[in-house]
């Protein structure tokens, strides 16, 4: 099982990602659309479609050959198009919602997207498969701590991507913790 | 500038340089040349080596909370960045706005640690989007965490629906400032202008923030920092109220 998280500017700019694979076991769903999917191995954009469809992980054979995984969401691209798309429903959202934690704002296949706001408008954006409420709650709030005191640095601008080992160090610490 | 007594800063050189602080306290200096032998129980668990530097990760964000800048070396270095930002401007309009440009930076910090500090315990930390609680919040809560009191009134213009209003009767910002007779429409107040307009910003009501100088006969300093919304601010919060 997997979660991705990233950190959004204001203006919508990816400062930070992170990939978190947990021990815990994903449960198998199988969406209503895959199903309908016919097979397009030999498309360009089968690893792409397959993944927005929500068609679960197998492996299908290439027309060079050799095995390719694809589908259940797990390309980089796929899962950033996902996280992105939810911007829509989370920027509705938090225009009602006074809690910085918005939970379980959309869902697309298997994933489920939680967001949180910092009041300076920082997102915070969370692809998830199972439900874990409280972990996540007390992972966004550890991510805000760290946030906090990289934005307090008078080097760091809003709009400057998060590159520090320790901040990475400590976001993959608190992940292994609660989700 | 002519200084009726000695140069404050050279008073404070002097007195602390080494020859007279030996030659007026020799308790002092015998104490200062005992240090290395006998240290002190606090001193030799605390002090960090030589060249390492605590990550910033590892600092506490609360441990500053309840300390307190000095208002003379506060006016120093705002009368500094005054200076410098003078250098390089062209007129009085182009001054206002980059005081406005470092107030944003600086308030954006402000603000994401003021409620990090008051929020982060709370088990659902919340945030504000209703346009006048932002302001409300902005009146006391923000003015507390900057200037150490709240602002004392807020106002809604009469004549346009989208001006709002923050007065400050003295502001501790520019109580230091005389501004010349020939530039009197500048306000240095645009500084706390643009800690406003980055709250704001955060909060999602983006607002042009001016500061003008309104002074009554008994306020000689009174500020007042005026918001202006953009219409879709407006348009959000009518069709909220339904």
């Amino acid at each position: 099982m997997s979660h991705h998280l990233f950190l959004l500017s204001p203006s919508d700019t990816p400062l930070y990602e992170l990939t978190h694979y947990s021990s815990k076991p994903a449960q198998m769903t199988t969406s209503p659309l895959a199903s309908n999917l016919p097979s397009w191995s030999t498309s360009a954009f089968a690893g792409t479609l397959s993944a927005l469809s929500g068609a679960q992980g197998a492996t299908q054979t290439h027309t060079q050959g050799g095995p390719v995984r694809i589908g259940g969401g797990k390309d980089r691209h796929v899962i950033q198009m996902i996280a992105n798309a939810s911007l829509d429903v989370i920027e509705e959202v938090m225009r009602k919602e006074n809690t910085m934690y918005l939970k379980s704002v959309d869902k697309f296949n298997e994933w489920t997207i939680s967001a949180f706001i910092t009041p300076g408008n920082m997102k915070f954006v969370l692809l998830h498969e199972t439900r874990n409420d409280e972990g996540i709650k007390s992972f966004f709030n550890d991510i805000w701590e760290l946030y906090v005191k990289t934005m307090m640095n008078p080097f760091h601008t809003a709009h400057t991507p998060i590159r520090s080992a320790v901040f990475d160090t400590r976001v993959r610490a608190s992940a292994k913790k609660y989700l | 500038m002519s200084y009726p007594q000695p140069h404050p800063r050279f008073s404070v050189l002097s007195s602390s340089s080494l020859s007279s602080a030996e030659h007026l306290s020799p308790a002092g200096s015998s104490a200062r040349f005992s240090l290395p032998s006998a240290p002190s129980i606090n001193t030799s668990v605390n002090t960090p080596k030589p060249g390492f530097r605590p990550n910033i990760y590892d600092r506490n964000l609360n441990k500053s909370r309840t300390s307190e800048v000095s208002a003379a070396a506060f006016a120093f270095l705002f009368s500094e960045v005054v200076q410098y930002t003078q250098k390089r401007v062209t007129g009085i309009a182009d001054l206002e706005r980059r005081l406005n440009t470092l107030g944003y930076r600086v308030g954006t910090r402000v603000f994401e640690l003021m409620i990090w500090r008051n929020e982060s315990s709370s088990k659902m930390p919340k945030r504000e989007i209703r346009f006048l609680p932002a302001l409300m919040l902005i009146h006391t809560q923000v003015w507390k965490a900057a200037f150490g009191k709240p602002a004392d009134a807020i106002e809604k213009s009469v004549e346009n629906a989208d001006e709002y209003m923050i007065i400050d009767n003295d502001p501790p910002l520019t109580r230091n400032v005389s501004v010349p007779r020939d530039m009197s429409q500048l306000s240095c107040s645009s500084f706390s202008a643009g800690i406003v307009e980055a709250v704001l910003d955060g909060l999602g009501f983006p607002a042009r923030v001016t500061a003008h100088n309104t002074p009554t006969d008994t306020l000689p300093n009174r500020t007042t920092i005026l918001i202006k919304l953009e219409r879709l601010v407006l348009e959000r919060e009518e069709a909220m109220k339904q």
